[in-house]
């Protein structure tokens, strides 16, 4: 059993099915991210997780404490950051984190160990209204509002959405520096390239998981080779690539288009020479090694085929 | 877990005071009803545009017309002997009535025998209408008897044909039918009702839309205390509200409360429970400020409009008198003016009591029902 135990879970808001028969498990002491588009469920699953919402059908638990019939001593031991601001702008910085530890029966100056490195940033602007916070800032103080009662097991809802890259580099070296001090973190995100760097995670679309494990080895088992082309005009370019002989599947990442290939029909060459045939000038074919975005597209492929 | 109240408390207290209008409002509140409204939310007609059509041109037709206007209710307009002009001032709204004085007006008051004066009103405002002619009736009478008396006195003339019936009217517990008295202990019931219903709701909803309100049911503390406590505070507001519209009453005015003040603390918290509850379903239904401020708005209306403040609840027709008895500030407003104006006691305005609990069991029952239904 894990820290966190959900076991299909199906929730539906009328028509529309929200999450659909969703499983999975998280260790102790993890990072799990939960990587999807908007739109998956993954707010779904955390209110479900986090006690704000009932599940239609299925069971979840957080240490071992059931999320239906057991709320109250979930509600003791997590730590929940809604993906959307919500601290009392009106109350400055300080007021909020000694609102949220004095609602839990503890204090700011119990605790300082544990919010120290991430509080000690936003010390300057103690006095500040949290609504005139920056972005990032904010992101920061609702994590310390979070932490601020020594939680066993952090929901973090799309923690780095709308925050700059340096601080949303440096907000996970913060939850790193969270786990080792052995709290679970359950995360979610947009971005595939945070997924990385998670210790595991689950790829969900539509309200359904797809595939479960660690970055390295859901990467691992992809099943093609993969090309990188990079070229002008890019739609046409990506257009002929679908057309090409051995190539599966292809789709443009930024600048360049991913081609997934069957090594044993084509290869680098071939499509470089495939290219130039097809009066494509200035263009330029590597092989890559797949990362999670990859992945992603390929296993969401395949599960529309499957339904199909 | 004691501690927690306090904070959470602490924290709304905290907001109340550093909004940007609330506090001000909380003072401004009671100031403007007790100094403003008591004047503008008067029955009382005064300055009705008067034009005399005086065909007589008597001594005792100016006499009359003195009467009239020394009576500070009439404007004079003008007077004149063409009823077609009087007509066309009041076609443009330059007269509000016009009295006629036909031309045998003196020789036929010396008969004793029916005067022969006419009273048109414009009643375009029914009120000012029905009660201008009302004053305009009273102020000829009073002519009429005092012009009899003095001419009595003078002429030594035998006793009129027509018996004289000299009727005076007492005004009990309002001795000069002053509409301000009226109207104080209504206004306070206008000033709670907004104050214990509608803000509290909109701030709850004001939580729903900020998200703030996930944030707190994630943490150990129960709802219910966290409502209690955003609505505590509106409470001590609607007391101290209360509490100054009370003292200004009697300072400005020299209004007392005739009845005990603990009667009226009690009506007041009566009133209080139910409008939580009535705050608590609004913000239950609400999802953002303006669904809340909708609703809240319709219902402010509805029980102004059929609470007995403006208009007596016994001449509506039926029906709306059917859906006063929904109404929590009907029971609210005839405990106030009963205490405050009669000095009544429990014994007699229990039914207000028992209609304030009935609907207070009701909306809270609901509001705790819905709770669950929406969580």
């Amino acid at each position: 059993m894990g820290i966190i135990d959900v076991n299909g879970i199906v929730k539906k808001y009328g028509e529309k099915t929200a999450l659909d028969n969703v499983s999975f498990s998280v260790e102790k002491g993890e990072i799990f991210g939960l990587i999807g588009p908007d739109g998956a469920g993954k707010t779904t699953l955390f209110r479900i997780l986090a006690t704000l919402l009932l599940p239609d059908a299925g069971k979840a638990s957080v240490e071992g404490h059931d999320t239906v019939t057991d709320f109250a001593a979930i509600r003791r031991s997590i730590g929940y950051m809604p993906g959307h601001f919500s601290l009392y702008q009106d109350l400055s910085v300080r007021e909020n984190l000694e609102f949220f530890a004095t609602i839990f029966g503890t204090t700011v100056e119990a605790n300082y160990d544990n919010i120290k490195e991430i509080y000690s940033q936003l010390e300057p602007f103690g006095d500040r209204r949290a609504g005139a916070l920056s972005g990032g800032m904010k992101q920061k103080l609702a994590l310390c509002c979070a932490l601020v009662h020594k939680p066993s097991v952090l929901f973090l809802d799309e923690p780095t959405t709308g925050v700059d890259a340096v601080s949303r580099k440096e907000f996970w070296n913060i939850l790193y520096r969270i786990r080792s001090g052995g709290v679970t973190i359950l995360v979610s995100t947009p971005y595939m390239d945070e997924a990385s760097l998670c210790d595991r995670i689950a790829l969900i679309q539509q309200g359904a998981i797809f595939e479960t494990g660690t970055p390295a080895g859901i990467v691992s088992e992809y099943p093609y080779g993969l090309l990188a082309v990079k070229g002008k005009p890019v739609y046409p370019l990506l257009q002929f690539l679908r057309t090409c002989d051995g190539v599966v599947n292809c789709f443009s990442f930024g600048s360049e288009c991913h081609a997934a290939i069957d090594s044993s029909v084509t290869g680098c060459s071939r499509l470089q020479r495939e290219l130039s045939g097809a009066g494509f000038r200035n263009f330029s074919v590597r092989e890559i090694t797949p990362g999670v975005e990859d992945c992603f597209l390929q296993l969401s492929i395949r599960k529309r085929d499957g339904m199909r | 877990m004691s501690w927690t109240w306090f904070f959470l408390l602490e924290k709304e207290f905290k907001q109340f005071f550093r909004d940007p209008g609330l506090p001000k409002m909380a003072i401004a509140f009671p100031v403007l009803m007790m100094l403003v409204f008591p004047f503008a939310v008067s029955m009382e007609i005064r300055n009705i545009n008067l034009v005399v059509v005086d065909c007589s041109r008597s001594e005792a037709s100016s006499l009359l017309i003195r009467t009239c206007t020394s009576s500070g209710y009439f404007h004079l307009v003008d007077v004149c002997d063409d009823p077609a002009y009087a007509q066309r001032l009041m076609d443009r709204n330059e007269a509000d009535a016009i009295l006629t004085v036909n031309a045998d007006f003196e020789k036929e008051l010396g008969n004793g025998s029916s005067l022969p004066v006419g009273i048109k009103v414009n009643t375009v405002n029914g009120t000012k209408g029905s009660i201008g002619s009302g004053y305009l009736t009273s102020c000829i009478r009073m002519f009429v008897a005092q012009y009899t008396a003095g001419g009595a006195g003078a002429q030594t003339s035998v006793s009129t044909s027509s018996p004289s019936i000299d009727v005076s009217p007492k005004y009990y517990y309002n001795t000069y039918l002053d509409y301000k008295v009226f109207m104080v202990p209504a206004l306070i019931v206008i000033a709670i009702t907004m104050l214990t219903g509608f803000f509290p709701a909109l701030n709850i909803v004001g939580e729903k839309e900020t998200g703030t309100i996930e944030q707190i049911n994630v943490t150990p503390v129960r709802r219910s205390t966290f409502i209690l406590c955003k609505l505590i505070p509106y409470w001590l507001v609607a007391f101290f509200v209360l509490t100054a519209c009370l003292i200004i009453a009697r300072l400005m005015f020299g209004y007392f409360c005739h009845g005990s003040l603990w009667n009226i603390y009690l009506f007041t918290a009566l009133h209080i429970t139910v409008m939580a509850g009535l705050g608590l379903l609004i913000s239950n239904f609400s999802s953002n400020a303006q669904q809340a401020m909708f609703i809240t708005w319709f219902f402010t209306m509805v029980f102004m409009l059929v609470s007995g403040i403006f208009t007596p609840i016994a001449s509506m027709p039926r029906w709306a008198q059917a859906i006063t008895w929904l109404n929590p500030m009907r029971y609210y407003n005839d405990a106030m003016r009963c205490i405050f104006l009669k000095g009544s006691t429990l014994t007699e305005v229990w039914y207000d009591a028992l209609g304030l609990l009935a609907i207070g069991a009701a909306t809270i029952t609901g509001a705790i029902l819905t709770y669950r239904k929406t969580s």
